[in-house]
């Protein structure tokens, strides 16, 4: 089996075609595109004449307004996935116990991965068609220059795991919980948490530390707390801010998230905001896959003592004999 | 086919399952009769791989279900007690979707969703969204998806409840089909009449312990000792009814002769040829207004049982195992 097909397999779960197809028959799906589309539209419009308007002499050229546009459109369409998000992966599990479809899906030959594998993908896919939608509208604003191709490519990369790593907590949340409402709103809480709370307490923490420095008669440190490093938000400001990035060394980021006291450590790696972004979401990917596996598991009363097996299926003795 | 022995369940302090016993052999419609909470939805997610015994063992085609879920997984069509239902998805698609979970091979998926859409009468409405369909459409529907892996075992959880008389009878003779076909099934309910003339095998559960199993007319024989009859006459007095029991009463084959308002209740021996009593009547002057079997034996023998039968201690509360 070739690498492409086994890619393709990955993909080749009922679930996916399921979800997808009753999702892009509902009124939602369109009304959600077009939605996504005109806010993120409307947005990049508005500070774009804002632009022109409040700043008439000040034209130095497209590239400067290009870049302004673009920033404010990929901090829109960030705002816009963590709103998003949620509402799409938070019913994902606990709308089948809703519906009570869930017991006849567990007594399937559908393994739990497969199960929170097929929801993952069904409701990561409507934001990749989000995303994939918004993107002409980004090439036209890249058409003005300000932004060189390496950071637009970071931007839609930083938006897609973002995406992606909401999704999958709230997918854990729909396991966790039995009510669609209840994981729904906590889903909220914690994409809030992570994209907003982070900031907040990151920020807080690294005045604090200044402080601490000050106070200490250290050299004044810019250093930034991982809070807010690893955050989304802080990453791409720094992508689309900073040229020459805002690195920070890996044990410098321990130290500070574990408190511990002494001169700046210099060990470990320079690792930009936003590769230390991708790698929290990555990780909060694998966590909450693999967390929501265990709660299907559970739920399913056994656990197997042996990897599941595919069994081969066998035809029927004679065609028709279902009838 | 299906042997539960000694099974055990408990949810929390509140003993659901105790000692449940009982065996199903192949080819066989087994009705798992018992009012609401008295353990037959816990005994079927137990045989469905749902929910894990405290004690006891079930086995399902000689596989352990506790032991190899995976393969009695294989082996059951499953329907719980209430249909859920995907929205925006059509019969067939909603078919072809349960055949994917069940590993139905691609190339099969379409025909199996048809000869099963055939199978329950839906052909006419494969194109039609699920939602749309009339409850009893659903029910049948509910029951084509656990057949798309022609499994061997049917646990079908109260298939009747909330149809219409017609949506009933339809149901009842889409079961004796399909014990045509060669399935055993396990079929539950809280309705004796409806499985008083579609079962060949019964077992009574009353407050989570088993109070008799086996062949029906052996239940109805150890419960009821023997067959009922019914004979009104015309104009009753007591004279009449009395004249006509001194006919019939002491024949061999007649166990007891009870006289009852209109007429006479007449119990008689399985093999005992009604037609002979019937012609003696007649013969004696007796004027028949009405000669029939009385129907209602399982309802009787289920009250006498259940009124028999141990209360469980006051510690142990019956539990209302699923909505």
């Amino acid at each position: 089996m070739t690498v492409i097909e086994r890619l393709l397999r990955l993909f080749d779960n009922p679930l996916i075609v399921k979800d997808g197809v009753s999702r892009m028959r509902s009124w939602r799906a369109p009304l959600v595109l077009t939605l996504y589309l005109s806010v993120l539209g409307l947005f990049g419009y508005s500070v774009f004449v804002a632009l022109i308007v409040l700043s008439p002499s000040d034209r130095s050229g497209s590239a400067q307004i290009g870049g302004q546009v673009f920033e404010s459109m990929a901090f829109m369409q960030l705002s816009l996935v963590a709103l998003f998000a949620p509402a799409l992966a938070a019913g994902a599990i606990s709308s089948e116990r809703e519906r009570q479809t869930f017991d006849v899906l567990l007594v399937s030959r559908l393994s739990a991965v497969s199960i929170v594998w097929g929801k993952l993908v069904a409701s990561v896919a409507f934001m990749l068609l989000l995303i994939l939608a918004a993107l002409p509208l980004f090439a036209a604003v890249f058409l003005f220059g300000g932004i060189d191709f390496e950071q637009f490519a970071i931007t839609q990369l930083l938006t897609v795991t973002t995406a992606v790593s909401i999704a999958a907590v709230s997918l854990f949340l729909s396991a966790a919980f039995g009510r669609t409402l209840s994981s729904t709103v906590a889903a909220y809480g914690a994409a809030f948490a992570g994209m907003v709370g982070t900031l907040i307490a990151g920020g807080l923490m690294s005045v604090g530390l200044l402080g601490r420095a000050a106070g200490q008669g250290a050299a004044a440190t810019t250093d930034v707390h991982p809070l807010e490093f690893a955050n989304p938000f802080y990453a791409l400001w720094i992508v689309l801010n900073s040229p020459n990035g805002a690195p920070m060394h890996l044990g410098r980021l321990v130290q500070m998230m574990a408190f511990l006291p002494g001169s700046p450590s210099s060990l470990g790696p320079l690792i930009e905001p936003w590769v230390t972004a991708i790698l929290v979401e990555a990780l909060l990917v694998a966590v909450s896959v693999v967390a929501a596996v265990q709660l299907v598991q559970h739920r399913r009363a056994y656990v197997p003592a042996r990897p599941v097996e595919p069994i081969p299926y066998v035809e029927p003795a004679e065609a028709g004999s279902q009838s | 086919m299906i042997e539960v022995e000694g099974l055990h369940k408990r949810f929390g302090s509140q003993v659901a399952l105790e000692e449940v016993d009982f065996v199903v052999p192949a080819g066989e419609i087994f009705g798992f009769i018992g009012p609401n909470g008295a353990g037959k939805t816990t005994t079927i997610r137990i045989l469905a791989t749902l929910a894990m015994p405290d004690a006891g063992t079930a086995t399902i085609g000689g596989i352990p279900v506790a032991e190899d879920p995976h393969a009695v997984r294989e082996l059951i069509g499953y329907m719980p007690d209430f249909f859920g239902v995907y929205d925006r998805l059509t019969s067939i698609e909603y078919l072809e979707f349960y055949a994917a979970c069940h590993g139905v091979p691609h190339r099969r998926r379409r025909a199996v969703g048809y000869e099963l859409l055939e199978l329950v009468d839906l052909s006419g409405r494969a194109e039609d969204q699920v939602d749309t369909l009339s409850r009893g459409m659903k029910q049948r529907l509910c029951l084509a998806r656990a057949l798309v892996h022609d499994p061997q075992v049917l646990l079908l959880d109260e298939p009747a409840s909330g149809l219409d008389p017609r949506a009933r009878i339809e149901m009842r003779e889409l079961i004796r089909e399909l014990r045509r076909m060669g399935k055993t099934i396990l079929v539950s309910s809280h309705i004796l009449p409806e499985l008083e003339e579609l079962c060949t095998w019964v077992g009574f559960i009353d407050a989570g312990r088993m109070v008799a199993a086996g062949p029906m007319s052996d239940v109805r024989n150890q419960v009821l000792t023997g067959r009922r009859l019914r004979v009104e006459v015309v104009d009753p007095d007591e004279v009449k009814l009395l004249a006509a029991r001194d006919q019939i009463e002491g024949r061999p084959g007649v166990i007891t002769v009870e006289l009852v308002e209109d007429g006479l209740e007449v119990a008689v021996e399985e093999a005992f040829q009604d037609q002979d009593l019937l012609m003696e009547l007649v013969r004696a002057g007796v004027a028949v207004r009405s000669f029939a079997p009385v129907t209602g034996d399982l309802s009787e023998a289920f009250m006498r049982l259940t009124s028999q039968a141990p209360h469980p201690p006051a510690s142990r509360e019956r539990v209302e195992t699923l909505p």
